[in-house]
């Protein structure tokens, strides 16, 4: 029951609305034509559209006619947000008079001359100071365009100084190749000398040699026959004395033979050994003498005559060591003198010092970087299409919602409803549903053809504004909820409701900036649905923010459509009542 | 008490004020009833009971045997409310109103397609079923009105004064439609302020003042329960004098002098007699000539439910009395 009743109740509503043709139009149609006429007139909100087609007339009297003018010509071709009229004084002055331009920009004679020769120069704008905004986009232009070509002579001058620093570079550099080949000869003559010394002491070295050697072969063959001949002096001394030798060795074994004998003796005497007398001692071998006896002849003759290699070496005493080479008189290498070619590095820094790098004053530049995503330059729909499509939005919702559901209490057709067994309630929400997704689709068109014919943006991620549309859409229709209970009659809802969305739309920065307005109204403004739907679509369409940005909104915006319904209920409940 | 409707002891207040004190009556199935009374008299309170709309602040009420307000949504199944406006959509086609109203009764499918178009033929809508209400004459959407009430055949019809504003024609064409209703076994409670309409179109009528039910029964009963008799209304051409009619048979009051009919006229040229029956007029008549009065003009005036009433309440039954507000 519940079921066919909300689909009856759906079918009902969207039949309603599908041949309401007003409100088709209302909702459609009439964003678009105001979403256009606001879009271009508050274009210079953000300075000019992207487009061009909202660009100041700027006269410009160019008295000067120098590379000023054209510079400017050249600067400002470009530029959307003024078309450039080059005209005389006394057109610039009528056009300003006529309200056609608020401001004319006169170049006075001789001030190219002056930038050029470093003199001070001005630039004199005339203006309308009524037209502030518009005074204050050209003075801004006026302003980039001054910094532009103040940066451009310092730029001009910076490169001279620049291309006679690298010419003054350029002739050290060839200095110091010249002194580098200097360098390179003396240290190849240098490198000759020590080469030359190093044969001539090779070659002094070499005679050294043979004269040692030669010196050695005679010390050699003298020692031969020094030793030949003391060898023949022992041979002949040895044999000389090798009978007294003999005969030594006689008498030791005679005195030997002669002890034996004495024991034999004695052992024979038996007790009557000592009764023998003392046999008489031989005489003594002189010690001399003896040494004849140990140690053969040839030891005597050596004794005598001496060693044989004592004979020889004795025998070349008389050639001191080094005395043939002394005799030869061989040169001394000289010792090497050192270097006195002076390193590169002394050498270069003997040179005149490089001229140092020219550091001219800049200009203060201002790096401006969007932390928020959004581009620099914005497209005034960007803020205007979802500024007036929620505005369009709420006040569709009144008329949709709150009339709705009035037109159903004064119609009777709410009574009737409820005398049936259907839950009254299916009747209320299939109109809301057919609502909600009326809203949903009415802002997903209209954000859709301010893309195309307005070039908004719809953000990285175009799905996500279904977040915030699907918040506000829920927020309105509860709010149309609430106006239907809060008002008596078919004749109070636009009053009180058109009162309130203007309120909501206006503050909560649907129709202007929010940032325009002051901190307290922007805090009020926080009390708004409106504020929380354009914080989430500023922050989509504009910053290009992906969807998490619009979650908080969007829970707002359901918070308050809940809200909205938990007053609207049964406020609309109460005045539903019969009245009999 | 019995029938598909009823009502015993019903009270209900807005806060001080009683829109309906110790009001009791009821409706048989097959029955027309009429709920007559001026306005402020609670007949729209007594509907709006009755349709599941309020709730009794005490007495019994019940419909189709559903006691109220406990068993509402069972008595909904068989309550046809037609209010007093046109409680249809205007930018809806005949269909689409009835097709919508039949769903909410919970019809559906080929039971709904049948239902709908029985609906047309009987309020004679079929051959502009199509065609936006907002372009049909206010006879048409009457009907429609009455249509989407019965779509789902109630067998209780809850009609609050239907033919407000309505021609004498498409008049007609309901009270049929209502006959039809009751032909066909629905207990109607038609709400009016209408007397005429009362005596021409319900078996019985409830006759209801500041919430109170002064009388209930057939307009014959109503007036002989109040004992009321005809009236017979002379204008001569010059005034009659006093005492013309004594003795004539059958003259029950005094001659009063009638109210002024038109401007100019004077009340002594007219007398109002109230008499026995019909059967003694020829003789007022000829009195009345005898006493030298010509007479332009005779009226002979029924006892209706406006006497009745104004006998009860000693009020006119239609002062434009204001009910309170909830």
């Amino acid at each position: 029951m519940i079921a066919r009743a909300l689909l009856a109740s759906v079918r009902k509503d969207w039949r309603l609305l599908a041949r309401d043709r007003i409100g088709l139009f209302f909702m459609a149609v009439a964003p678009i034509v105001v979403i256009a006429v606001a879009g271009l007139s508050l274009a210079s909100l953000y300075g000019a559209s992207p487009r061009g087609d909202t660009a100041y007339v700027l006269p410009v009297v160019d008295e000067d006619g120098g590379e000023l003018g054209a510079t400017l010509r050249r600067r400002l071709a470009d530029e959307p947000a003024v078309e450039l009229r080059f005209v005389d004084r006394q057109a610039a002055l009528a056009a300003i008079s006529r309200r056609e331009a608020g401001a004319a920009l006169v170049l006075p004679p001789g001030t190219s001359a002056a930038l050029r020769h470093g003199e001070p120069a001005r630039l004199l704008l005339l203006t309308d100071p009524v037209k502030y905004l518009e005074i204050a986009n050209v003075r801004n232009l006026v302003q980039e365009l001054r910094h532009a070509v103040g940066g451009e002579a310092l730029d001009r001058a910076r490169a001279r100084l620049e291309r006679a620093r690298a010419h003054a570079l350029r002739a050290r550099q060839r200095m110091e190749r010249l002194l580098a080949r200097v360098r390179a000869e003396l240290e190849r003559a240098a490198a000759e000398g020590r080469e030359g010394r190093r044969r001539l002491a090779a070659e002094i070295d070499a005679a050294s040699a043979r004269a040692a050697d030669v010196e050695r072969r005679l010390r050699d063959r003298m020692a031969a026959a020094a030793s030949e001949r003391s060898e023949a002096a022992r041979e002949r001394v040895a044999a000389e004395l090798e009978p007294l030798a003999q005969f030594l060795r006689d008498v030791a074994r005679y005195r030997s033979e002669f002890d034996a004998w004495l024991m034999a003796a004695r052992a024979a005497a038996g007790s009557f050994a000592d009764r023998l007398p003392a046999p008489p001692s031989p005489p003594a071998v002189p010690p001399a003498v003896a040494a004849f006896e140990s140690g053969g002849a040839e030891k005597l003759a050596d004794r005598l005559v001496g060693a044989p290699a004592a004979l020889g070496g004795d025998a070349v005493d008389w050639l001191p060591p080094g005395e043939l080479r002394g005799i030869l008189s061989l040169p001394k290498v000289p010792p090497a003198v050192a270097t006195a070619v002076p390193s590169a590095e002394k050498l270069a820094s003997r040179l005149p010092a490089p001229p140092p790098a020219v550091r001219l004053p800049r200009l203060l530049e201002i790096d401006e970087q969007s932390v928020t995503g959004a581009p620099a330059r914005l497209n005034t729909f960007d803020q205007n299409v979802p500024g007036f499509s929620v505005t369009f939005l709420l006040l569709g919702m009144l008329l949709g919602v709150s009339l709705g559901l009035i037109d159903e209490r004064e119609l009777g057709t709410l009574d009737r409803a409820r005398a049936t067994p259907s839950p009254v309630g299916a009747l209320v929400v299939g109109k809301l549903l057919v609502r909600f997704a009326v809203g949903v689709v009415q802002m997903a068109v209209l954000l859709a053809v301010g893309h195309v014919a307005f070039g908004a943006s719809l953000g990285p991620e175009p799905w996500a504004l279904l977040l915030p549309t699907a918040g506000i859409v829920f927020a309105g229709t509860a709010f149309g909820v609430l106006v239907a209970g809060l008002a008596r009659s078919r004749e109070a809802v636009l009053p009180l409701g058109s009162i309130a969305i203007v309120t909501m739309a206006a503050v909560g920065g649907c129709w202007w900036p929010i940032d325009l307005e002051p901190r307290w109204m922007r805090q009020v403004a926080l009390g708004f649905p409106t504020t929380w739907a354009m914080a989430a679509f500023n922050d989509l369409m504009i910053r290009r923010q992906g969807a998490a940005a619009a979650l908080r909104p969007t829970l707002v915006l359901l918070a308050f459509g809940t809200t909205f319904l938990v007053l609207g209920v049964p406020l609309f409940v109460r005045r539903s009542r019969p009245d009999v | 008490m019995v029938g598909e409707i009823v009502c015993r002891d019903v009270v209900k207040r807005f806060g001080a004020r009683s829109a309906l004190d110790r009001a009791s009556f009821a409706v048989r199935a097959g029955e027309i009833v009429a709920l007559l009374g001026p306005n402020g008299a609670g007949k729209s309170t007594a509907l709006s009971i009755l349709a599941t709309l309020l709730a009794p602040t005490s007495g019994e009420v019940a419909v189709a045997g559903c006691a109220l307000p406990r068993e509402a949504r069972r008595a909904r199944r068989h309550l046809g409310l037609v209010p007093q406006q046109v409680a249809v959509y205007p930018a809806l086609s005949a269909r689409e109103n009835l097709e919508y109203f039949a769903a909410l009764q919970g019809l559906a499918g080929d039971g709904a397609r049948s239902a709908v178009g029985r609906a047309l033929a009987l309020v004679e809508l079929a051959d502009r079923a199509d065609e936006p209400v907002a372009r049909f004459s206010g006879g048409m959407a009457r009907r429609l009105n009455l249509a989407c009430g019965i779509v789902h055949r109630p067998l209780v019809v809850l009609l609050d004064e239907p033919t407000v504003g309505v021609d004498p024609q498409a008049r007609e064409r309901i009270y049929e439609l209502e006959r039809a209703l009751a032909a066909e076994g629905a207990a109607v409670l038609h709400s009016t302020h209408l007397m005429e309409e009362a005596e021409r179109l319900a078996d019985r009528v409830v006759l209801l003042d500041r919430g109170r039910v002064i009388a209930d029964g057939t307009t014959r009963e109503l007036v002989e329960r109040a004992r009321l008799r005809p009236r017979l209304v002379l204008r001569t051409a010059r005034p009659l004098p006093g005492g013309w009619a004594d003795g004539v048979p059958g003259v029950v009051a005094d001659v009063e002098p009638a109210p002024a009919a038109e401007p100019g006229a004077t009340s002594e040229r007219s007398a109002v007699l109230t008499i026995d029956s019909t059967a003694s007029v020829p003789a007022i008549l000829e009195r009345a000539r005898a006493a030298g009065g010509e007479i332009d003009d005779v009226a002979l005036h029924r006892p209706d439910l406006a006497d009745v009433f104004f006998h009860l309440t000693g009020r006119a039954l239609r002062d434009d009395d204001r009910e309170p507000a909830p």
